[in-house]
């Protein structure tokens, strides 16, 4: 992607686009104002995937809170040779939130199918979901890339919380075939979004 | 739902397959444990994985919602209440940039006490001595903290009563995973000083995370930052009779209880 794609995915939303990867280091010494700077510019993206997994408003802010502040306390593990500061913030946010949902599924203990029934994939369906924004079209341009099994794959797990076996239960599908197509559907999504493997 | 009671990971070619399911989080904790410990040998994949997170970053950044204004005020209130991870222990720990253990030699930096109070210096010195019998190493980096760690002075003069306690005692341990712990630890002060090095370094997702197990059931004893394949000093107190300390692999954000199997166990009784 060109740098000011790069730059606008980073700090769009707000008027001081400062990028994440500069702040986590600053925040990590305790830096308030860096803190506050990051909320200004992730909270929106960290609460919108989270209430996406979750459906439910009311927690989703709460694990919103719970992920932020666990940004402010592990600032000092980020490590730029990994990856960009909103992939790092974005992974928190999101493995919290699917750890979220599948202990409340679990405790639920609802029939797999039965609590799937409500989340019928089509392809249509995921690209519809994922709109809005510059980003958006940009997500939903690639995802229109997709095989829709690639695509099923993806949503079922990225949104949906599930696991690839169960997502092969769901989607009667052979486990193995889950985990290839959930690569390479991802292979795909990374080459179209234009992640360029490593600038920083 | 299912879980991870048939892990069919196989060989490390097999493993591969995983890295999609596991940069969607579609995988059990089991599978994410195995998995990691396969990225920390496989720069391949580690170059895989990132890519792929910044992809499902991109999924993720798709969603944008509009927090109420009120829950700004309130992460602001929360962040002031909660301490932090103490920076990792790198070479020249004022060093912002983003450049990975930098390689520079340990052994050989000066070990001169700063302005400190001399029976201080002395207690430092002394407790660098300590670790580094265990391993110079270790030691070099352990005093470089003990005067750097302005940010937590409070710790670090627990760190030294800890190291130069007389009823201390030491004791070593290998880790599972790779790497060797070192616990120094006084009884009568119901406390330790952890540090660890040449520890298999964990993808961002993960992290160590150490454990006081004992009658009195699992108390989290901190995250552990790990730069450079080492982890530490960090205190532990509060520790009770029958306690041992573990070391586990837990997910990023730490967990109110262990998930995993420990990578380490250390005996905490004299």
């Amino acid at each position: 992607m060109t740098e000011p794609e790069r730059r606008s995915l980073a700090g769009s939303g707000s008027g001081q686009a400062r990028r994440l990867e500069d702040l986590l280091p600053l925040i990590a010494r305790g830096d308030e104002s860096a803190y506050e700077a990051l909320y200004d510019q992730a909270a929106g993206r960290v609460l919108g995937v989270i209430t996406r997994v979750l459906r439910d408003p009311a927690q989703s802010e709460e694990v919103m809170q719970e992920v932020l502040l666990e940004v402010w306390r592990t600032a000092s593990r980020f490590d730029p040779t990994l990856g960009t500061g909103i992939s790092w913030v974005m992974t928190l946010a999101h493995r919290r939130a699917v750890d979220r949902v599948r202990s409340e599924r679990s405790q639920a203990s609802r029939e797999l199918r039965g609590a799937a029934a409500a989340h019928v994939v089509d392809h249509d369906q995921v690209a519809e979901a994922v709109e809005v924004s510059m980003d958006r079209q940009r997500v939903r341009r690639c995802l229109a890339v997709l095989t829709p099994l690639q695509a099923q794959c993806v949503d079922l797990a990225y949104f949906g919380g599930y696991t690839y076996r169960e997502v092969g239960e769901l989607l009667g599908v052979p486990t193995g075939t889950v985990k290839t197509r959930m690569r390479d559907g991802l292979i795909k999504l990374r080459d179209c979004l234009g992640y360029d493997g490593g600038a920083t | 739902m299912s879980s991870g009671d048939e892990l069919d990971i196989g060989p490390d070619s097999q493993l591969h397959t995983l890295a999609g399911a596991y940069a969607l989080d579609a995988v059990t904790e089991a599978e994410r444990t195995a998995f990691s410990r396969h990225l920390a040998d496989c720069a391949a994949c580690r170059q895989e994985i990132r890519e792929f997170q910044e992809a499902t970053a991109l999924l993720a950044v798709a969603n944008r919602a509009e927090p109420r204004p009120e829950l700004k005020a309130s992460s602001l209130r929360a962040i002031g209440r909660t301490s932090q991870l103490a920076p990792p222990v790198r070479n020249g720990a004022a060093d912002p940039g983003p450049s990975p253990a930098s390689g520079r030699p340990l052994r050989g930096r000066s070990m001169r006490p700063a302005r400190r109070p001399r029976v201080q210096a002395r207690m430092a010195l002394a407790a660098a001595a300590v670790l580094i019998a265990a391993g110079g190493v270790v030691g070099a980096v352990l005093h470089d903290q003990v005067q750097q760690l302005s940010q937590s002075q409070r710790q670090s003069r627990m760190i030294a009563q800890v190291l130069t306690a007389p009823d201390r005692s030491m004791r070593t341990e290998n880790v599972s995973t790779g790497g060797q712990a070192t616990v120094v630890l006084s009884t009568r002060q119901r406390a330790l000083v952890f540090t660890a090095h040449g520890l298999r370094s964990l993808p961002v997702t993960e992290s160590y995370e150490l454990w006081l197990m004992g009658p009195r059931g699992d108390r989290p004893a901190g995250m552990l930052a790990v730069q450079g394949g080492m982890a530490g000093p960090a205190v532990v107190s509060g520790l009770a009779a029958g306690d041992m300390l573990g070391m586990t692999i837990e997910p990023a954000s730490g967990s109110a209880a262990p998930t995993s199997a420990p990578v380490m166990m250390i005996a905490t009784a004299s």
